[in-house]
Parts: C-alpha cells; sequence; structure tokens
C-alpha cells in the first residue's frame, strides 16, 4: 500500500535529485527502510505526504554531502521520455530538448538545498506552500531560495548557449 | 533598481507576484536593458525545461525491493532485538568506559612507565598483604599462648581439685 502509493514520488525526487537511476533506485530504498524505521513517529496530525517528503529530501542531502555527487555526472538525459511536445514544429522541438539537456546537467551545478527547492517546485509542480512545508523553511525563505536556483538554471543556459554560438 | 536586483526579481516578474508599482518598473527597466530582456527570455526557457522533465515510473524489481523491507526488517530485529534491551544499557556503558579506559592505556605513549608504575603497585600491594600476614600469624601464636595460659591456671583453682603447692603442668 505505502510502496504502491508513495514509490513513484520518493524515486522521481531521487532521480532528479541525484540524475542517476542506479543511485535513485538504491536512495529510494535507503529512504523507504528508513520510513519504515520512522512511522512509530509519525505525527498523524501531519501531512503524510510532507512528512515522507521531508524524510526523503533529508536523506537526500545527507547523502550528498557524504559522497559529493557533483563530482559525478549525471545520466544522459533521455530524450525519448522526456515529456511530448505535440503542438511543436520540429526546430521549436529540438531547441526545448536542448534545453532540457543542458537545464538537467546544469541541476547538479545548484547547491542540494536549492536544488531540493526547484525540484519540488518546477519539476514536482507543487506550491510554494507545500515545499515550505516539506522544507520546513518559512515561505519568503523558500520563495528566494528558489528564484536564486531558476536564476542560476537560467545563467547556465545563457552561458551555454553563448558559447555554442560563439564557436 | 540596478540590473542586479532586477534579476533577482525577475522568477517573482514571470509569475505576477509582484506589485503593480513594481511590474511597472520592471517593465521599463527590461524595455531599456537588452542583457536583462534576454535573461528573462532564457528563464522562461528554463522553466519550461524543468516543467517538461517526465515522471519516470518505478521499475517492478525495485518495487520488489521496497515491498520486501518490512520482512527483511521483522528479521533483523528478531535476531538483533536483545541488543535493543534497556536492561542492558548499563552493560553497555560500563564497557564503553572499560574500552575508552583501556584505549587510552593502550595507545598512551608513555605506556612503559605506566606499566612500571602499575607494577610497583603491585609489588607495593603485595610486600603490604605479606606482612599484614605475618603480623597475623604472630597474634595468633600469642593468643594461643594466652589461651593457654589461662587454662592452665583454672585447671589449678581448688574449686576444679586443684592443687596450687603442686601446680598442675602440661
Amino acid at each position: 500500500m505505502l510502496v504502491n502509493t508513495y514509490s513513484k514520488r520518493v524515486f522521481n525526487l531521487a532521480y532528479q535529485f541525484a540524475g542517476s537511476y542506479q543511485e535513485a533506485e538504491d536512495l529510494t530504498q535507503d529512504i523507504f527502510l528508513k520510513l519504515y524505521n520512522a512511522l512509530r513517529k509519525y505525527d498523524f496530525e501531519k501531512n503524510f505526504t510532507a512528512w515522507l517528503l521531508t524524510l526523503a529530501k533529508n536523506h537526500l542531502i545527507d547523502t550528498y554531502r557524504k559522497t559529493k555527487w557533483e563530482k559525478a555526472h549525471r545520466d544522459e538525459f533521455d530524450e525519448q521520455s522526456a515529456a511530448p511536445e505535440a503542438a511543436l514544429g520540429p526546430e521549436s522541438g529540438l531547441a526545448q530538448e536542448a534545453d532540457r539537456k543542458l537545464v538537467w546537467d546544469g541541476l547538479n551545478r545548484l547547491a542540494p538545498e536549492t536544488r531540493v527547492a526547484v525540484i519540488l517546485r518546477d519539476i514536482q509542480d507543487k506550491s510554494y506552500e507545500e515545499v515550505a512545508e516539506i522544507l520546513d523553511l518559512p515561505l519568503g525563505t523558500v520563495k528566494s531560495r528558489i528564484n536564486r536556483g531558476r536564476l542560476q538554471l537560467a545563467r547556465i543556459l545563457k552561458d551555454k548557449k553563448e558559447d555554442i554560438h560563439g564557436l | 533598481m540596478d540590473c542586479k536586483r532586477i534579476q533577482e526579481l525577475l522568477s517573482s516578474f514571470l509569475e505576477g507576484d509582484l506589485s503593480q508599482a513594481e511590474m511597472a518598473l520592471m517593465e521599463s527597466h527590461l524595455a531599456g536593458c537588452p542583457d536583462c530582456a534576454s535573461l528573462l527570455a532564457v528563464l522562461g526557457r528554463a522553466q519550461k525545461a524543468l516543467a517538461g522533465f517526465p515522471e519516470i515510473e518505478v521499475s517492478p524489481s525495485l518495487k520488489a525491493r521496497l515491498i520486501a523491507i518490512p520482512e527483511q526488517k521483522k528479521k533483523f530485529s528478531f535476531s538483533f532485538d536483545f541488543v535493543l534491551k534497556p536492561s542492558l544499557q548499563p552493560v553497555f556503558a560500563a564497557a564503553t568506559i572499560f574500552m575508552t579506559l583501556l584505549s587510552f592505556y593502550l595507545f598512551n605513549p608513555d605506556k612503559r612507565n605506566i606499566d612500571r608504575a602499575i607494577d610497583q603497585r603491585i609489588h607495593t600491594g603485595y610486600g603490604q598483604v605479606e606482612k599484614l600476614y605475618a603480623k597475623a600469624g604472630s597474634f595468633t601464636d600469642r593468643l594461643g599462648d594466652t589461651a593457654e595460659n589461662v587454662f592452665v591456671s583454672v585447671k589449678n583453682w581448688k574449686i576444679f581439685s586443684g592443687n596450687e603447692d603442686h601446680p598442675y603442668t602440661e
């Protein structure tokens, strides 16, 4: 029940954070192990999804600090699994594909706390309030963290594009 | 507002999360600043790219592993439950203190002097025990003699048919 309902969310968060499929599988397993151990401490008045994602986020950041994934490369971005853009022409579709690849790689250059915030808001489409609850931070801090992360990604995208055009 | 401040607000501008005055200020700056305007365009593309990342399905093998966790946990907790007993906590505490002291002793650079001091203490202690033992022995002898004298004196009393002129001797 728990696995069927929440494994996809946890796995996707781990995958988007770590950028490696294998790593994400291991992390998801660790997170569920922690979850089973921590279930006794769960306060029934709290939102379970937010509580679980907080636990997942803490584990991801802790593991990141221990292993420093930023040195490792992210998996090659899988074009086939990207969301289909039926309404776009081939040129526009290609440009978006290139952007996705750059942004996917650029995620590794964000600080782990910023990365999680951006993933939750912009990839997983959570509201600022939900992100604040998961990160256990004030709303204003969350907003400025997400803004900073987006700006950093935009600059990466801009620099890469300029490099490509400069060649 | 300078470009730095404008760029910090770009994300909020895209989401329309600014006051009317700020929005107007941003628009007028963006109209005259190609750098900030191009960053705004790229920011929009980056956000679109992020929103385009698909949700990935969990592999059946991972699901199976996740489902198996509680069973594995039960096995683990069965075999190691005794370790978690609160009654063992003083034992663990004592073991920790012992190990700490032992490590202080084993890894002390002055270990040889410590060994010598311990030897000396043991010898001194042994000597003191020996002396005490010897004293105890002489005290027992004296006590035996006294008891004997008392016994002889009592035997010589008349009421016990003794003869004080020819006293009883052993």
